[in-house]
C-alpha cells in the first residue's frame, strides 16, 4: 500500500515540471490566442482592442487569398504525403535488403533530415537557380530543367520535391523499424509456400507494416500542413503568392498586415482543420492494423 | 510514508524553483538600475550597428551615462520592436521608418518639438505626426539609376524613347541593360515611387486613391510607368532570381550597365572593388530629371519610459547631433548625408555627393513610399510585380490595375 502511494509521488515529481512548462508555453498561449480571435486588434499593446464577436471567423470564408492558401496547402500536403511515403518506403525496403552498403546508405539517406528545413531551402534555391538552368542549357531539356521557383505552378512542385528530400529519410527509419519487427518465420513460411517476391511484399510485408503506416502518415500529414521553414527559405511564398501556404498566410496576416485578431482566427481554424484531418487518418489506419 | 510525502513535496518545489527564478530574473535586474542612468537603443540600420556601439562607448566615457545598443537583424525590425514595446522591455530610443509607422505607434512616440537642437533639421525633413515632431532624420538618402560611366551616357537615358533603345542595344550585346532585384523594395518599392512623386501633391493624390476618387490606371504617369516596366521586362533578364548582392555584383563585373539603386549601395560597390566611374541619373519617367531624395529612417524617443530616461535619451540624441564628436560620427562613421543644417559633409562618395548636390539645390522629387499604406510594398506590390515578371503576356496596363487592387487591399 505504502509503495503505491509513494509511486504516485514519484510520478508527480517527474511530470510536474514538464506539466508546468507545457502549461505555460502551450496551453496558456493557446487559450489567450482563442480569446484574441474575437477582437479587432493590431497587436500593439497600447492600441485599442475592439470586440467583434464571430466576425473574424465569418470573413475567413470570403477571403480569397486565405482560400487559395488553403487549397495550395491541401494540394501540397496530398502530393507530399504520397511522395514522402513512397520514397521513404522504397528507401527502407532497399536498405533492409541484402545490400552491401546498407548501413552507409541508411546514414546518407537520413542526412537531409538533420540539415534542417531553413538551410535546405537555401541550398535548393541555389540548385534550382544555377544547376537546373545549367543542366537545361547543356542537355537542351529546357522544358523540364528551368528555374522552377519562378513558375507559379512548378514552384509548388519544387516545395514538394524539397520536402520529400527532407522527410523521406525520416519516415524511412520508421519503416525500417517496422520491417525489422516482422517475424522471420512468417516470411519464411510464405517463401516455402511458393510466394513470389511481389506476393511476399503485398500480402505479408505491407499488411504487417500497418502500424508504421499509421505513424508515418500521421507525421507527414501534420508536418505537411504545418510547413513553414522550407516555404520561407525556398520560395518565400512567391512568385505572386503562388506558394503561400497556411502557416505563412497566418504569419503575413498578423505581422505583415497587422491584423492580430483576424490572424488568430485563421490560426484557430488552421488548428481545427489539422486536428480533424490527422485524427481521422489515425482512426482509419488504426482500424486496418493487423494484430499478430 | 508521511516522510516520503514530505520529501516528494520538497523535491517538487525544489524542481520548480529554477523555473520560477527564471521568470522573476528579468524584473529584478531592471529594478536595480535607476532610471536615467542607462538608455537603450534599438534601431533598424544594420550597416551602422558597430559604429553606433563605438559611439555609445565614447558617450559613456564622456558623460557616465550607459548606452546599450540592442542588436538588430534588419528584416523583422518592426516585429521585434512591437514585441519589445508590448512586453515592457521597449528601448528608450528606436527608429521610425516613416509617418505610417509613427501613426501606428502613436502612444509610444515622444514629442520632440520643444528641443532646441531640432531646429537645425533641414526644412521639411523632420518626421511630423500632426503638428508634433516625433522623429529626427538619420540623414537624407537618394536613389535613381546607378550607371557605369564607361557604358552609358546619361543623355541616352533622358526620355522614354532613348531609354528603351539603350536597353535594346544592350540586350543585343548580351549585357543586362537595367538590373532590379528580387527584394520587395528593390523590385517595385522604389520604382513605384516615381509615378506617385511626379503628382503635384503626392500625399493628397494618395488620399484620393485611398478614397476611390481616382485610380492609378486612369492616371497618365502610371500608364507611362506601365510602358517602362514592359520595356524593362522585354529587354532584361528576370529580376526574380537576382538578389541585391548579385545585382550589385553583376554591375561591378560589367555584366549589367545600369541598376536601380541608391547611394547606400556604395558600401557594397566598394566592397566588390568597383574599378570604373559610377554615376547616379534620374529615372526618366515623363521626362523626369530629378533624383528621388528622402529620409530613410528617423530617431524617435519612447514616451512610455520614466521621465528621467526620456531626458537621458534626448541628451544622447542632442550630443550626437551637436557635439563635434557626434557630428563627426554621423558623417564619417555612419556615412550619412546629414539632414541637419549644422553638420557639414565632406569627402562623400560619388553617389552620396550626387544626392547631396540634388538635395542642396532642391532639384528633387520626394519619397512617396514613406506615405504608402503600412507594409503595402512587401505585402501587395511585390506579389503584383512578381506576377508581372512571371507572366510575359501581362500588359503594363493590367499591371497598373493590379497595383490599384493591391492598394485597395492594403487600405481596407
Amino acid at each position: 500500500m505504502g509503495s503505491r502511494k509513494s509511486k504516485v509521488g514519484w510520478y508527480l515529481l517527474f511530470t510536474a515540471p514538464l506539466l508546468i512548462i507545457f502549461t505555460i508555453v502551450v496551453i496558456v498561449p493557446f487559450l489567450i490566442g482563442i480569446y484574441y480571435a474575437f477582437f479587432d486588434w493590431d497587436g500593439i499593446a497600447a492600441n485599442p482592442m475592439e470586440f467583434v464577436g464571430l466576425e473574424n471567423f465569418s470573413t475567413l470564408f470570403a477571403d480569397d487569398r486565405f482560400m487559395q492558401s488553403m487549397w495550395l496547402t491541401v494540394l501540397f500536403t496530398v502530393l507530399s504525403v504520397v511522395s514522402v511515403n513512397v520514397v521513404g518506403l522504397a528507401f527502407a525496403l532497399l536498405v533492409t535488403s541484402k545490400l552491401r552498403t546498407a548501413n552507409l546508405a541508411r546514414t546518407m539517406l537520413f542526412m537531409p533530415y538533420l540539415i534542417g528545413g531553413l538551410i535546405l531551402g537555401y541550398i535548393w534555391q541555389f540548385v534550382f537557380l544555377d544547376v537546373f538552368t545549367l543542366v537545361g542549357e547543356v542537355t537542351g531539356l529546357e522544358s523540364i530543367f528551368f528555374n522552377w521557383l519562378n513558375n507559379e505552378t512548378f514552384a509548388l512542385f519544387a516545395l514538394v520535391f524539397v520536402f520529400t528530400w527532407q522527410m523521406a529519410g525520416y519516415v524511412m527509419i520508421v519503416y525500417i523499424a517496422g520491417i525489422q519487427g516482422i517475424p522471420g518465420e512468417v516470411v519464411e513460411a510464405a517463401k516455402i509456400d511458393g510466394a513470389s517476391n511481389w506476393q511476399r511484399l503485398t500480402r505479408v510485408t505491407l499488411p504487417l507494416l500497418m502500424p508504421a503506416f499509421t505513424i508515418s502518415l500521421f507525421l507527414t500529414l501534420s508536418y505537411g500542413f504545418k510547413i513553414y521553414d522550407v516555404n520561407l527559405s525556398l520560395t518565400g511564398g512567391g512568385p505572386a503568392n503562388a506558394t503561400e501556404l497556411f502557416a505563412m498566410n497566418i504569419y503575413n496576416e498578423i505581422f505583415g498586415y497587422g491584423n492580430y485578431g483576424y490572424g488568430q482566427a485563421k490560426a484557430i481554424m488552421f488548428f481545427i482543420i489539422i486536428a480533424a484531418i490527422t485524427l481521422t487518418q489515425v482512426y482509419i489506419t488504426k482500424k486496418r492494423e493487423v494484430e499478430m | 510514508m508521511l516522510f516520503n510525502k514530505k520529501i516528494t513535496a520538497g523535491l517538487t518545489v525544489a524542481a520548480m524553483l529554477p523555473v520560477l527564478a527564471a521568470c522573476g530574473g528579468g524584473e529584478e535586474e531592471e529594478a536595480a538600475v535607476e532610471p536615467g542612468e542607462t538608455i537603450t537603443i534599438f534601431q533598424t540600420k544594420v550597416e551602422i550597428s558597430e559604429q553606433l556601439e563605438a559611439a555609445a562607448e565614447t558617450y559613456e566615457e564622456e558623460t557616465g551615462v550607459g548606452v546599450e545598443v540592442i542588436g538588430t537583424t534588419g528584416d523583422d525590425y518592426f516585429q521585434q520592436l512591437q514585441i519589445r514595446l508590448s512586453n515592457g522591455t521597449g528601448p528608450s530610443i528606436f527608429s521610425l521608418q516613416n509617418a505610417t509607422v509613427a501613426e501606428r505607434l502613436e502612444s509610444y512616440v515622444y514629442d520632440l518639438s520643444g528641443e532646441e537642437f531640432t531646429e537645425n533639421i533641414a526644412p521639411g525633413m523632420g518626421l511630423m505626426l500632426d503638428d508634433r515632431l516625433v522623429g529626427i532624420p538619420y540623414g537624407v538618402e537618394g536613389f535613381g539609376i546607378v550607371y557605369n560611366k564607361d557604358l552609358v551616357d546619361p543623355e541616352d537615358i533622358a526620355d522614354y524613347e532613348s531609354f528603351v533603345s539603350t536597353l535594346e542595344e544592350f540586350n543585343e550585346q548580351g549585357i543586362n541593360g537595367y538590373g532590379l532585384s528580387q527584394e520587395a523594395y528593390f523590385l517595385i518599392g522604389h520604382m513605384s515611387n516615381y509615378p506617385f512623386s511626379l503628382q503635384e501633391d503626392p500625399v493628397e493624390f494618395m488620399e484620393q486613391v485611398t478614397a476611390g476618387e481616382v485610380t492609378l490606371a486612369e492616371t497618365e504617369e502610371f500608364q507611362r510607368f506601365g510602358e517602362f516596366m514592359e520595356a524593362i521586362r522585354a529587354n532584361t533578364p528576370s529580376p526574380l532570381s537576382v538578389s541585391y548582392d548579385q545585382q550589385v555584383g553583376d554591375f561591378v563585373a560589367g555584366e549589367t550597365a545600369m541598376i536601380h539603386q541608391g547611394n547606400w549601395s556604395w558600401a557594397l560597390l566598394e566592397d566588390f572593388g568597383v574599378d570604373f566611374e559610377v554615376g547616379l541619373a534620374p529615372f526618366p519617367l515623363e521626362g523626369n530629371d530629378k533624383l528621388a531624395v528622402g529620409v530613410g529612417s528617423n530617431w524617435a524617443v519612447n514616451a512610455e519610459k520614466e521621465p528621467e530616461e526620456i531626458e537621458a535619451a534626448i541628451d544622447f540624441l542632442e550630443w550626437l547631433h551637436t557635439s563635434e564628436e557626434g557630428k563627426r560620427i554621423i558623417v564619417e562613421e555612419f556615412g550619412f548625408i546629414p539632414a541637419m543644417t549644422n553638420i557639414e559633409a565632406e569627402g562623400l562618395d560619388p553617389l552620396s555627393q550626387a544626392v547631396l548636390e540634388a538635395s542642396n539645390s532642391g532639384e528633387t522629387i520626394p519619397w512617396s513610399h514613406n506615405y504608402y499604406p503600412a507594409n503595402v510594398v512587401p505585402n501587395d506590390f511585390a506579389p503584383a510585380a512578381e506576377e508581372f515578371f512571371v507572366n510575359e503576356d501581362m500588359t503594363g496596363d493590367e499591371f497598373i490595375e493590379n497595383l490599384d487592387a493591391a492598394w485597395q487591399n492594403a487600405v481596407e
